[in-house]
């Protein structure tokens, strides 16, 4: 799914971000500010802000990287807890500069963008190609997808 | 053999989730619990026109009354499948009881890259809603991203409405009925929010419904199919179907309030043709939560949610049920026992099961969904659809009122909206609402009954039913008459005047034929005239039913009865 970069902060989970990190360093290749990129499996790579990351350190709440990994459903190990708690935190505070920006005299918006509501109209269109996205499923036993067994949702 | 499998299975800890089972023995009925993606076939009563009266199980059953000292507070949140051609953010169809995983694009499917776009008929048929509840309706409103995860669920989130609903603020009017003691009610609706369905879990521990097998071999198929698949399976055709909530104010204060609530909205739904309204297929959900305090309590008890209502009567008796237990238990000093909870309600043991206890509110990480853009409407907008609102059922019952109808007729008409507009279209004609009403409600709905016909299948079309009204009270035909052609008239259609002239069917109200007649049958029947007139005046009935005969049933029954008195005892 593309997204764009209109996140809370709290929600995010440490692949999460790295995506839209990854979006925006190669939109910005002009301003060659570097970006702190994380890979899931990966070496992580330092590249540092132009612009200060630490300054207006953050009045936001360390993250619950445990809390975080569980809501995602990624497992961590606690090695990796330790290790990416830090490095969320540095996201985070980079995002986090906006709090110095007085907002006591601007309107909320709803909307970065004040694009014009696109809707279409009711008309059915089947997709063309359904049988390619039922032979992608990893176990399906036509016609239906089987899946594990779930106690709980959420 | 069926029943090996069924020792088998209970030794199987996966399919028994809770005690009282995914599987259930019963008069030798094998009833599983699941969604099925076919056509179902629904074991509780069916319903082919809008409820108007729900009939306990137990038709003895009395009005369920609280134990004194306690009030119940009772609140609802609906979710409305709408009827719209397509999905609400991508063009699949949606098309009810079609194979499984066809009805299915990347978009519903939560494919990576595939973006959503939202169908305008949605926010068309949010506005109708959000109006006929009295809501405000927010010009402006967003959506947000609902998080969690779960087998029916694509992207991992549902696209909902979470801190700025589409429509706040309103309230529903509705009238109890007749056989409860009628009375009117208004309840508050909260709010109403646009959002998609998930996709269909098959075995899930939440059963929609339950399914017979009777079939011994199929019990035996099924049970071997369940030990031998150790998972679900998923049915996306419904995945992002667009759905409104409705939550409503907790208002309600028993059982049959917040069934007749339901049912209200089901009534409302089907006016503006925005659902099926059909709690049976599933276009209908409730769910309902119930608590309880003593009577001088402000602070409200304990809330406990309940699912699993498959109809009207299923939220009445569950609710019931549930205040029962709740009051049986703080009565009891054990109060404390009474936990935010969800429960399910068993159809067959008609109790209320603890599904799982709630660890703390659900953290669903909303955030603005950012792949959609605002929803703005625009003043003329919202006026131009508040100008194509058909009369709403409440408004229609208080016109009914006005016209010196019974509170049962009034309810009965004002129930389909079909009945309604055939009744509005009759006495359009000049006929009298009173015999329109009868009409309808006597022997068209027989028949409707019978035939299982909707009012706009019948082939008596509203200006036939009229001349019938207007034939019988100007005395061209009897009522008898009339009686017996309605039935030609409904099965096979034509015309009032047609029918009369084919079948000779006009009123003899000449004197002096009906005279002649009984004459004739007066002296055909000496006998009986001797016993009439010594004293067996019964026999009256004998001689208008000769009469009858002979006049092929078109004398004019008060003119006969006069004349024939008469002659009785004329020789006196």
């Amino acid at each position: 799914m593309a997204s764009r970069t209109s996140l809370m902060l709290r929600g995010l989970s440490p692949y999460y971000c790295c995506c839209c990190f990854f979006n925006l360093s190669s939109r910005s290749s002009s301003s060659s500010s570097k970006l702190f990129f994380l890979g899931k499996n990966s070496n992580p790579t330092i590249r540092y802000c132009s612009t200060k990351a630490t300054g207006g350190a953050s009045s936001l709440p360390p993250p619950d990287v445990t809390h975080l990994a569980k809501t995602a459903r990624i497992s961590l190990a606690p090695n990796e807890v330790e290790e990416f708690a830090p490095k969320i935190q540095q996201v985070i505070d980079w995002f986090g500069q906006l709090q110095v920006v007085d907002l006591d005299s601007v309107e909320p918006a709803i909307r970065a963008e004040s694009l014009h509501e696109n809707a279409r109209e009711d008309i059915p269109e089947t997709f063309e190609n359904r049988e390619a996205i039922r032979t992608s499923v990893p176990s399906y036993d036509d016609p239906y997808i089987k899946v594990p067994k779930v106690l709980n949702k959420e | 053999m069926a029943s090996t499998f069924f020792r088998t299975i209970q030794t199987h800890p996966f399919l028994l989730l809770h005690p009282t089972a995914v599987f259930r023995r019963k008069n030798g009925v094998l009833r599983c619990t699941m969604r099925s993606t076919q056509t179902q076939t629904p074991t509780q009563e069916k319903q082919q026109s809008p409820q108007i009266k729900f009939s306990p199980q137990n038709p003895n059953k009395t009005f369920y009354e609280i134990p004194k000292g306690y009030e119940a507070i009772i609140g609802i949140e609906t979710h409305v499948q709408l009827s719209t051609l397509t999905k609400a953010f991508c063009g699949c169809p949606c098309n009810y009881g079609s194979q499984p995983n066809t009805s299915i694009c990347p978009v519903c499917m939560g494919l990576p890259g595939a973006l959503p776009v939202l169908n305008s008929k949605v926010i068309e048929f949010a506005v109708k809603l959000g109006l006929a509840l009295n809501c405000k309706l927010s010009l402006n409103s967003k959506f947000d991203r609902k998080q969690y995860f779960y087998p029916d669920l694509p992207k991992g989130y549902q696209i909902s409405q979470f801190d700025m609903p589409i429509a706040t603020g309103g309230y529903i009017d509705l009238d109890l009925p007749v056989e409860f003691g009628g009375g009117h009610r208004r309840f508050g609706i909260t709010r109403v929010h646009m959002e998609e369905d998930a996709g269909k879990l098959l075995h899930s521990e939440n059963g929609d419904y339950s399914q017979e097998i009777t079939s011994p071999t199929l019990q035996y198929v099924f049970c071997s199919f369940m030990l031998i698949f150790r998972g679900s399976m998923v049915d996306l055709n419904r995945a992002g179907v667009p759905l409104l909530e409705i939550v409503s104010e907790p208002d309600m204060r028993n059982g049959m309030e917040a069934a007749e609530y339901a049912a209200e909205l089901q009534r409302l739904v089907r006016y503006l043709g925005v659902s099926n309204g059909n709690m049976q297929e599933g276009s209908l959900r409730c769910d309902v939560n119930v608590s309880i305090r003593p009577v001088e309590q402000e602070k409200f008890g304990t809330k406990v949610e309940i699912k699993n209502l498959n109809s009207f009567s299923a939220v009445n008796r569950a609710i019931d049920f549930e205040i029962s237990r709740q009051v049986l238990l703080h009565s009891q000093g054990q109060g404390d026992q009474i936990v935010q909870e969800t429960r399910l309600w068993e159809e067959g043991s008609q109790e209320t099961f603890t599904m799982r206890k709630k660890e703390g509110l659900a953290d669903y990480r909303y955030f603005p969904e950012p792949d959609l853009p605002e929803v703005i409407l625009t003043k003329e907008y919202v006026n131009s659809i508040r100008n194509t609102l058909p009369e709403l059922p409440e408004m229609k019952r208080r016109r009914y009122e006005k016209m010196d109808l019974s509170m049962q007729d009034v309810l009965y008409l004002a129930n389909d909206i079909n009945v309604a507009d055939y009744f509005d279209a009759t006495i359009a004609r000049g006929a009298d609402a009173k015999l329109v009403a009868n009409w309808i409600m006597g022997d068209i709905a027989a028949y409707m009954k019978n035939e299982k016909l909707s009012i706009n299948d019948v082939k008596l079309k509203p200006d036939e039913l009229a001349k019938l009204i207007a034939s019988i009270k100007s005395g061209t035909i009897s009522g008898k008459i009339g009686k017996e052609i309605l039935f030609e008239l409904l099965a096979k259609g034509g015309t009032v005047k047609g029918l009369i002239d084919e079948k000779d069917l006009v009123q003899i109200v000449d004197p002096v034929e009906i005279g002649k007649m009984v004459d004739k049958v007066l002296s055909d029947n000496l006998k009986q005239l001797e016993q009439y007139r010594g004293g067996k005046t019964k026999l009256q009935g004998f001689f208008t039913g000769q009469v009858m005969k002979i006049s092929k049933g078109k004398a004019s029954p008060g003119l006969l009865n006069k004349i024939l008195l008469e002659k009785l005892n004329a020789k006196n």
